[in-house]
């Protein structure tokens, strides 16, 4: 483990106007992500979790605040930076999944090598590791309807990872899976930490989910309240 | 107690329909502002075309002149006296006062309201004036109305008076001529140079004198009274009126000189006729068919002909052109339901479209409403409610706005447009709220995916069927049956049910059409894909992908594609009908002008022509005898085709100068005639009576027949159905010389060439039959409807357009920014969504005016355009290729410019907010 964070964040501040009223979501967020290491980030509904996580991805931009990934200013970088960082260095999991329907599972864990430019052959590598990673190889062809919901949040996955990249965010990836499906898709997220030394930061309501995580932090009202790897989720005491 | 007593009723949510109102008041009154439109056009047009029709009624009528007056003959009781003479009738003008009523108390009281009060008029012969050298001729008229003859105000002399007071006098067969008083105008005075007192000298056609003496000189009271038309030449001399060069004048008898009028010519020389002149503008689209009934009836009374009969004869075109107007308005009231039929269609495809976005927009609202607890009755009541408000106030506006526009309404076209409106959001509404609370997750059981998977493709492949098979019904009627009602005089003016299905066929080709596309836009975006699969562009890849995702949705293409077709359709019979006028104005005049030369003067009719061709900027002269309803029989049939004998070297020669159709066959009819005797003929007749190989005799008086074969197909001339052409030195070597009455000239001194030939004719001038044919009520009618329903048509097109790419917007933006978070940039996802938006509009901007013209080549000939235009034959589409053009370019620019407008409008939301909405 490198001794520089992957994911620092430093006093990060975002608030929404809705109309008259001014809502704090963030509010002066600080936290270090080592790398290689999975953290779940845990809170009720409209805690900040995915304002968070839009902040980190260059989604959205704090009101102040800093956050760095491998070293780079996320706030510093203009459209064209923030693109590249996507392509680079950040990947998605959406609780939607979020694949194009006309195309393959593997031609949709090509989509980022495309983007990248990378070369068809190697691109083609690429793909089937991912897949058998994931364990979806003989579902290559298969297209999105073809496939169950744990099937295709796992094809996010390996779309996620196609391009190599240092920090993956997955907000809610199991929020429209069964509980079974939604515990082998973490599964597959922890193995891929360990396997691919990649950083996942991964928000979620599942205690079972938050037991596969390495650090939980939880946030509420825009605040952290960090909580030790491996325990038994306990909610905020103002949590419904 | 029943169970339907017990079940709960729904229970809507006041607060809740207010409140979605207000959010989504765009939508709705968007729908509103498009259900205000259609009903406008569909409550306005029947009702401004049914007037049209009473307009077209009268316009056919007063256009047909004198030719539609009802006119009544009938024999006089005859004067033979009892020592063999003939006996003077004191009492001729209360006889003539009997026959006037007689034939008014024929007429029935819807025909004589119909009509003006009679004039009855008694015409002698033709005599010639001896005195001078110009050529005059003579003729003495008696006119009378309800009471007398109109009113004159004798300025010398006294009116006419009888030749003798005796009570009875009986003539000799065979005597001096009987002396006869008339009364002359100034006109006609002076330019005899007589006066009171004075005898006219004139002779019979058999060189007999007649003795003709002037009682006075009379000046009109109103000298536009109508009973003056029936002869002019007792107003002044009318020049030309019995050949060129020829002058006619009149002399006026009174009650007392008629009896001795007609001891002064042979028995049967006097003609006495009661003329009706129909009143235009009591005549109505409903009234025609009864009054062309009754004059038919009236003409069938006729049938008596012996010499002694004095039972009435009737004889008018006034049926002829009250059926023909019927049956133009027919013809026109079902082509424009053919175009209102396509305007709804497409407007209930917008409609759909409408509210699919309404629905899409108000899922989440939806989605919390169920999870609130709101039944799904509830919300379609509660959804019911509120389009059914939106759509009858907005149908009621329109409806309003159409009274207000036009002679009336019809509510009846409004209904579809209304219930489009009503039901298709409630029915989205409901459906995507039961979507939002049911299990969304895809099966894990792959066959349970597939079963689904085959359950919408079997549902889908129905509803094509379905649309495929009332297509096909529809064109198969429409080609079958025609869109004429059978009986035009039991036509109505309104929409019958048996008519429906052949009204639709357009609407319903143009969405086979659009299922067709439907089917192959998926195949050709996956082809693309395929293809850019292979290429190293992401861009291609990514914007193939979302164009082939989106290249199922049904309802975008199918707005798109049928709209577009529609218009182009309607733009095509728009400009069929305005380019048929033209063909029409030639095929009616034969030429750019045409002289009809009167039966008098027939025998000056090649001096005349030698006389026009010799004018300035005249080109082509041809002169012809053409005989309307000509008796001509085919083996034992009595056929009256138009009878056409003219130089068929000059005859083809002009039509080769002019656009009408070349007739090459011509050349056959100088060849000599396939069997001994024939006389080679050219044939034309709509119902194939007369067809080539046709063996038919013209009889002729007091000779044998003359024998016609028939060699090859003739051009149609004067816009007539039916005709028979022979080749005039042929039918002259036959033994029957022709006698021309019609000339016809071409080049731009025609017109002027043909107005001044001093001979009694008609002049028909090409550009009088097309500015007349142009602004014919329903003519004009029916193109201002083309027009409209086209640009309506392009609007909703438009439209559609816009409410497609709204509806799939948000997905669209779902997409592109979760492929943002792969890398990729802003301005490649414009690109990108590009790739989405243009395909199925660049295959609606190809496809659709092809399609339309497709449909326009299967549906114009039952249309009928010809009784519009006036063409011989149904008319052949014309492409206007530029207008088709217009709606392309429309549809690629609204296209073009929704992109960059949606991504401005985009770039205002967070990429954050964008996936949180997906979520």
């Amino acid at each position: 483990m490198s001794s520089e964070p992957m994911l620092s964040v430093r006093g990060v501040h975002r608030r929404f106007r809705t109309g008259p009223t001014v809502v704090h979501a963030l509010n002066g967020v600080s936290f270090d992500v080592a790398a290689g290491s999975m953290v779940a980030l845990v809170g009720r509904s409209g805690s900040g979790k995915t304002t968070l996580l839009n902040v980190i991805g260059g989604l959205d931009r704090p009101d102040a605040g800093t956050v760095h990934v491998d070293g780079t200013d996320v706030t510093a970088l203009d459209e064209d930076g923030l693109s590249r960082l996507r392509r680079e260095k950040v990947s998605y999991v959406f609780q939607s999944f979020g694949l194009i329907p006309v195309l393959s599972a593997a031609e949709n864990v090509a989509a980022p090598l495309r983007m990248a430019r990378v070369a068809p052959t190697e691109r083609e590598r690429r793909v089937e590791l991912l897949l058998e990673l994931i364990g979806l190889a003989d579902h290559a062809r298969q297209r999105p309807a073809e496939l169950s919901g744990g099937q295709q949040q796992r094809v996010a996955i390996a779309r996620a990872l196609a391009a190599s990249p240092q920090l993956l965010l997955a907000d809610e990836p199991t929020g429209q899976l069964d509980a079974e499906t939604g515990l082998s898709v973490m599964a597959l997220l922890r193995g891929i930490v360990e396997s691919e030394g990649v950083t996942v930061l991964v928000s979620t309501h599942d205690a079972v989910m938050m037991a596969l995580a390495d650090r939980v932090i939880r946030i509420h009202d825009g605040h952290l309240d960090e909580q030790a790897a491996g325990q038994p989720y306990a909610p905020a005491p103002d949590a419904r | 107690m029943k169970r339907w007593l017990t079940r709960r009723w729904p229970t809507p949510h006041w607060p809740s329909i207010r409140g979605r109102g207000r959010a989504d008041v765009g939508p709705l009154l968007l729908t509103a502002a498009v259900i205000a439109a259609v009903a406008l056009l569909a409550g306005a047009a029947p009702a401004l075309l049914r007037a049209a029709a009473d307009d077209a009624v009268r316009d056919t009528v007063r256009r047909a002149g004198q030719d539609s007056n009802v006119l009544v003959h009938a024999n006089w009781e005859r004067d033979d006296g009892p020592t063999g003479g003939r006996v003077r009738m004191p009492h001729l003008a209360d006889d003539l006062g009997d026959f006037r009523d007689r034939a008014t108390s024929a007429l029935g009281p819807d025909l004589d309201a119909a009509l003006l009060p009679p004039v009855t008029a008694v015409n002698g012969p033709i005599l010639t004036i001896t005195d001078g050298n110009a050529p005059r001729t003579f003729q003495f008229t008696y006119l009378a109305g309800d009471l007398d003859g109109p009113d004159v105000t004798w300025i010398a002399g006294s009116p006419p008076g009888p030749t003798v007071s005796d009570e009875y006098v009986e003539v000799p067969y065979g005597g001096p001529p009987w002396p006869v008083q008339v009364g002359l105008s100034e006109a006609d005075a002076a330019a005899l140079d007589l006066g009171p007192g004075d005898r006219i000298p004139v002779k019979d056609g058999q060189g007999r004198d007649k003795d003709v003496r002037i009682s006075g000189i009379y000046r009109p009271t109103d000298s536009a009274d109508p009973a003056w038309r029936l002869a002019a030449a007792l107003l002044r001399p009318v020049p030309g009126a019995d050949g060129p060069g020829t002058t006619r004048f009149a002399g006026l008898l009174s009650r007392e000189s008629l009896p001795d009028a007609r001891l002064a010519v042979d028995e049967d020389q006097l003609r006495r006729t009661v003329h009706f002149a129909p009143v235009p503008d009591a005549l109505t689209w409903d009234a025609a068919a009864a009054l062309a009934a009754q004059v038919v009836k009236l003409k069938a009374t006729s049938g008596s002909s012996s010499d002694r009969d004095q039972s009435l004869k009737w004889e008018s075109q006034l049926d002829t052109a009250l059926r023909d107007a019927r049956t133009r308005n027919s013809a026109a009231s079902t082509q424009a339901a053919v175009l209102l039929a396509g305007v709804l269609t497409a407007t209930v495809l917008v409609l759909l479209l409408a509210a699919n976005l309404l629905a899409r927009r108000r899922t989440p609202v939806l989605s919390v409403a169920r999870q609130r607890g709101a039944a799904l009755p509830d919300l379609g009541a509660e959804l019911i409610i509120e389009s059914t408000v939106v759509s009858v106030s907005a149908a009621a506006v329109g409806l309003a706005l159409a009274r207000a526009a036009a002679p009336g309404v019809s509510w009846t076209w409004a209904v579809p447009v209304v219930l489009a409106g009503a039901l298709a959001g409630p029915a989205f509404g409901t459906l995507a709220a039961a979507r939002a609370s049911r299990d969304r997750r895809q099966p894990a059981n792959r066959a349970a995916r597939r079963w689904i998977r085959a359950t919408g493709q079997l549902r889908r492949t129905a509803v094509e069927a379905a649309v495929l098979i009332a297509a096909v019904a529809a064109f198969v009627t429409l080609h079958q049956r025609g869109l004429l009602p059978v009986d035009s005089d039991g036509d109505s003016g309104e929409l019958t049910g048996d008519l429906i299905l052949p009204i639709s066929a357009l609407a319903l080709g143009a969405l086979v059409g659009a299922l067709v596309l439907l089917r192959l836009l998926p195949l050709g975006a996956r082809f693309a894909l395929r293809e850019a699969l292979r290429s190293r562009r992401p861009l291609a890849v990514f914007s193939a992908a979302q164009a082939a995702t989106t290249a199922g949705r049904a309802l975008p293409l199918l707005v798109l594609v049928s709209t577009t077709a529609l218009a182009s359709f309607a733009l095509i019979l728009g400009a069929t009908v305005t380019r048929g006028l033209t063909d029409g104005a030639w095929s009616t005049v034969g030429a750019d002008a045409r002289l009809d030369v009167g039966a008098d003067a027939e025998a000056a009719t090649p001096a005349l022509a030698e006389r026009i061709a010799a004018a300035p900027g005249v080109g082509q002269v041809v002169v012809a005898q053409v005989t309307n309803s000509a008796r001509v029989f085919s083996e034992s049939t009595l056929l009256t085709p138009r009878l056409v004998v003219v130089d068929t070297a000059a005859f083809q020669r002009l039509l080769a100068t002019t656009p009408l159709p070349d007739a090459p066959a011509l050349a056959r009819l100088r060849a000599p005639g396939p069997g001994p005797g024939e006389v080679p003929a050219l044939v034309r007749s709509s119902d194939g009576d007369l067809r080539t190989g046709t063996r038919l005799q013209l009889p002729r008086d007091g000779a044998p027949a003359i024998r016609l074969a028939a060699v090859g197909a003739a051009p149609s001339v004067g816009g007539a159905t039916d005709v028979v052409i022979v080749d005039a030195a042929a039918l002259a070597d036959a033994g029957l010389p022709a006698v021309p009455n019609t000339v016809w000239v071409t080049g731009p001194g025609a017109g002027r060439a043909v107005s001044n030939t001093g001979v009694a004719s008609d002049v028909v001038l090409r550009a009088d039959v097309l500015r007349a044919q142009r602004v014919a009520p329903l003519t004009a009618g029916l193109v201002r409807l083309a027009w409209t329903a086209a640009a309506v048509l392009l609007a909703l097109g438009l439209l559609g357009l816009m409410l497609a790419a709204a509806a799939g917007a948000s997905q669209r933006w779902q997409t592109l920014t979760r492929l943002r978070t792969l890398g990729l940039r802003p301005r490649d996802a414009r690109w990108v969504a590009a790739g989405e938006l243009l395909p199925p509009v660049v295959v609606t901007a190809v496809c659709g005016p092809l399609l339309g013209a497709l449909l326009a080549r299967l549906t114009l000939g039952p249309l009928d355009l010809w009784l519009l235009t006036g063409q011989a034959a149904d008319p052949t589409a014309v492409l206007p290729w530029w207008l088709l053009g217009l709606v392309s370019v429309a549809l690629l620019a609204t296209a073009a410019a929704v992109v960059p407008v949606e991504s401005a409008l985009r770039r205002r939301d967070r990429l954050s907010e964008v996936l949180r909405a997906g979520e």
